[in-house]
């Protein structure tokens, strides 16, 4: 993430051509994966796994600037819920409705924020955390509007037809594209004054950085993408009920960034593919994945202090150190 | 006043005093494990659920006396304490991502453990205590009585360890500055590791008459775990006189809103008073300086 | 007259810790605010920049009323500081936490930063050279590189001062610069508040080793919350209710 410090000279161009390349070959395979797993589940799993990426990469946007925000599913669920009710009750496209649900997350995030964004970042988790619940209780109550404990069923779609695949497609360009923005914002000045912010609010007013202005900010980038991604659950999955989005799924995109690596953009992404997939993939029993899932959480908080992403760094460093004392060795 | 008034009255009184006295016990206990250690031990509501379950289990399918199995659970879920400082938050310390990361993933052991082998149907231990105490109009169950001085009593006995004996002093001055603890040779992990055996224990004991009091689900220590940030952040962050207030606050609250409003709507107007408290004076009833 | 604080006075329930105090400081002078530990200076400085609010008093900055403004408006407005305890941003490189500090002059806009215009990367490169330029000010290009976190405590004062000066200040306040110093980082600190006052910047310093008075061209002496006395460095160092605060406090001093 030096793209602030490198200053650009024709190494740097070539610097850039490899990741480039990896990830256009990383894009290919992810296009190409509706033509190996033609299985209906597989797909619905992986469309799952996309738009819990966005979720954990818009949370984890947030945590750089030091906020914690516990009401994270809530708002996931505010999004799923405004986008179905707009398109079910008002009649309005699920594409439009998609979008005005990103909008009312991002304004709803806001309003949570600015009153306590001059307090230290533990208020901002505790009070997000009260209205995560509060907020789910809300839903769970207005049952004339959200079927109460039910949910909604037979919310309109993105696409009429029966196939997962084009879902499954543009759900993918959608989180190619957010993740973009959200590196962008990281790689920028905005995503360094976030993470001054998080070490040290006095230093970072004393040069002049606004820290309500940018913790406000970091919240609704973080609140706006996650809405969508709750917008598009709604109009893929039909149905939504409160239950998906409690408590324990905000702790569980916690532990998505925290398993894949807080300090690294590709954290979360790597987090939530790991912890998502693999459970469903590898359990007989519904009602064992949680287990799997906490195994594979304290192996990797035990054996791996840096998240998943620092294994490919520690591989490499084990491998420096024993290359080095070879050469040693010989000499 | 008419009599249905003043009975709703004395009731509300009763199971006020009755859940403040658990909920200061459990937010007592949370408070040591941030004080000391600085740590948020967000697994507290579950320690508090399998104390619960651990009782319920020994009282119904082994069938031992409830008070018996109450013993059991606190002593087993106090050795699970030495456990935790040890292999969960020791390794950790300082690390707060990694914490929560550990807390979430003994949560789910617990919760998940207890789903499967127990499922989520609501059960109840049966009562502690039979019987009812009556005065003139008012009956009062005796059960809620004996909780609430058990509450009370536990709670005192608490304080006094704080202030009074050598260990409890030793936890103070951890708490209050590591450095110059550990430089007056204090043995800051024992300390840490009494604190955690103290709050599990605590947690367990509340849990036990609460499964009795209330009732039991497995996911009792979610619920259970807000109350006590609520408590946390009402009475201000790291204070025991904070605590101790606060507690009463929801207590009472928790006891008299169901009154008036209805079920889900009671957790939502809490959650929105208690925000509304915290835009005027953020730093709660005893708290110090919070901006950052 | 570039700064004038009037009748700034600051209680903490039941404690004064600043009360009537009146300073002016001139254009371009370095001010010496002396005191034992405990006398309101660091109170003071938290004052000025909005750190906290006063309880009664003005500060008034090249005219403009700043009284209880946000730390961050008072930076924009020209008022760099350091601090005692020195924070840091420690998890950047000595050189990011000088570039991050480049907030306000220049200060590109929302949309080019996220685009990456030209106009960005036109402001991003003259900090960053800008950024250097300052390292090699205080003495810490050779660092650069290396966290901040892992740096001897000398350069980490440096690196405090560094980045106060990255917002370009008119005043620049140093709270205690000096302390905790060897000799030698105290020489080239010294040097380095010289170099700077010619560049035009006013400075006023907090510290309590009395070795900062040989730089300053006025000196004011503080001690519970109040000014006790003001003058030129020589005149302090001969007065008998200085010597008597010093003594008294039994903080003495390098000299």
């Amino acid at each position: 993430m030096g793209s602030m410090i490198a200053a650009p000279n024709s190494n740097t161009h070539r610097k850039n051509l490899i990741p480039a390349i990896g990830y256009g070959a990383v894009i290919c395979l992810l296009a190409c994966l509706p033509l190996i797993f033609k299985s209906p589940y597989i797909l619905h799993l992986f469309i799952l796994t996309l738009i819990y990426i966005i979720a954990a990469a818009s949370m984890r946007f947030i945590m750089t600037s030091g906020q914690i925000p516990l009401a994270h599913a809530a708002f996931l669920g505010l999004g799923a819920y405004v986008s179905a009710v707009l398109s079910k009750h008002m009649g309005l496209s699920p594409w439009l409705a998609l979008i005005i649900a990103a909008l009312v997350s991002m304004c709803v995030g806001i309003a949570i924020s600015f009153p306590f964004a001059r307090l230290k970042a533990f208020y901002y988790a505790m009070i997000s955390l009260f209205f995560g619940v509060g907020l789910l209780q809300g839903i769970e109550s207005l049952g004339k509007l959200t079927g109460g404990l039910a949910g909604i069923t037979s919310i309109p779609t993105l696409f009429n037809t029966g196939s997962k695949v084009p879902y499954y497609y543009v759900f993918l360009a959608l989180t190619i594209i957010s993740l973009a923005i959200l590196y962008r914002f990281e790689a920028c000045r905005i995503g360094w004054n976030l993470k001054a912010i998080d070490q040290s609010y006095l230093v970072s007013s004393s040069v002049g950085i606004s820290e309500v202005k940018y913790r406000v900010l970091a919240v609704a980038i973080g609140c706006f993408f996650v809405g969508l991604a709750g917008g598009m659950y709604a109009n893929y999955n039909v149905t939504i009920s409160p239950s998906s989005f409690d408590t324990t799924s905000t702790l569980w995109m916690i532990i998505y960034v925290a398993i894949g690596g807080t300090n690294d953009f590709a954290g979360p992404i790597i987090g939530t593919a790991v912890l998502f997939l693999i459970p469903q993939y590898f359990s007989g029993l519904k009602q064992y994945t949680p287990f799997v899932s906490a195994a594979i959480l304290f192996t990797v908080v035990f054996a791996f202090r840096d998240g998943l992403v620092s294994i490919p760094r520690l591989i490499r460093t084990r491998y420096q150190r024993k290359k080095v004392k070879v050469q040693t060795d010989d000499s | 006043m008419p009599e249905a008034t003043i009975l709703l009255i004395i009731a509300s009184i009763v199971n006020a005093l009755v859940l403040s006295s658990m909920y200061i016990l459990l937010a007592l206990g949370f408070t040591f494990l941030f004080n000391i250690m600085g740590i948020l031990n967000f697994a507290h509501g579950a320690i508090y659920m399998i104390g619960a379950y651990i009782c319920f289990f020994l009282a119904t399918a082994v069938g031992i006396n409830q008070w018996l199995a109450m013993l059991i659970a606190v002593a087993a879920v106090g050795l699970f304490g030495i456990f935790m400082e040890r292999f969960a938050f020791r390794p950790f310390f300082g690390n707060i991502n990694q914490i929560i990361v550990v807390c979430i993933g003994i949560i789910t052991v617990l919760e998940n453990g207890v789903s499967v082998s127990q499922g989520f149907i609501v059960q109840v231990t049966p009562p502690f205590v039979q019987g009812i105490f009556r005065v003139g109009i008012i009956s009062i169950s005796w059960e809620r009585v004996v909780i609430f001085l058990i509450g009370i009593s536990l709670l005192i006995l608490v304080l006094l360890f704080i202030n009074k004996t050598k260990q409890g002093l030793q936890m103070r001055a951890v708490a209050q500055d590591l450095e110059g603890a550990v430089l007056q040779g204090i043995n800051v992990h024992f300390v840490s590791a009494l604190a955690c055996v103290i709050a599990c224990a605590l947690a367990a004991l509340a849990g036990s008459l609460m499964g009795s009091y209330l009732s039991l689900t497995p996911y009792m220590g979610q619920d259970i775990m807000i109350k006590v940030l609520e408590i946390l952040v009402l009475g201000g962050i790291g204070s025991i006189n904070g605590v101790l207030f606060a507690g009463l606050i929801v207590g009472t609250l928790d006891a008299v809103l169901p009154i008036m409003v209805s079920g889900t709507a009671t957790q939502a107007l809490m959650m929105l008073i208690i925000i509304v408290i915290l835009l005027f004076k953020p730093q709660g009833l005893f708290g110090k300086e919070v901006r950052g | 007259m570039i700064l004038e604080i009037a009748g700034l006075t600051k209680n903490f329930g039941g404690l004064t810790a600043v009360s009537g105090m009146n300073i002016t400081v001139n254009d371009g002078e370095v001010l010496g605010l002396i005191g034992p530990n405990g006398a309101g200076k660091s109170t003071l400085f938290n004052l000025i920049t909005g750190v906290i609010q006063p309880t009664k008093g003005t500060v008034v900055f090249k005219g403009k009323d700043i009284t209880g403004k946000r730390p961050h408006v008072i930076a924009e407005l020209g008022i760099g500081r350091t601090f005692q305890l020195n924070p840091l941003f420690p998890n950047f490189t000595v050189l990011q936490n000088v570039v991050s500090s480049f907030q306000i002059r220049p200060r590109s806009n929302l949309f080019d930063t996220f685009f990456n215009t030209p106009v960005y990367r036109k402001n991003e490169a003259y900090i960053l050279e800008q950024s250097l330029e300052i390292l090699k000010l205080v003495g810490l290009y050779k660092v650069r590189n290396e966290l901040a976190k892992n740096q001897p405590h000398g350069y980490q004062k440096m690196l405090g001062v560094a980045r106060a000066l990255a917002i370009k200040p008119e005043l620049l306040l140093l709270d205690e610069p000096i302390a905790g110093m060897n000799p030698d980082e105290i020489n080239n600190t010294i040097e380095a508040i010289r170099r700077t006052s010619q560049l035009g910047v006013t400075i006023i310093l907090v510290e309590h080793n009395m070795k900062i008075l040989e730089i300053c061209n006025r000196v004011v002496v503080i001690n519970f919350g109040q000014k006790i006395v003001e003058g030129t460095p020589r005149e302090i160092k001969e007065n008998p209710e200085v010597i008597k605060a010093y003594l008294g406090s039994g903080h003495d001093t390098q000299h």
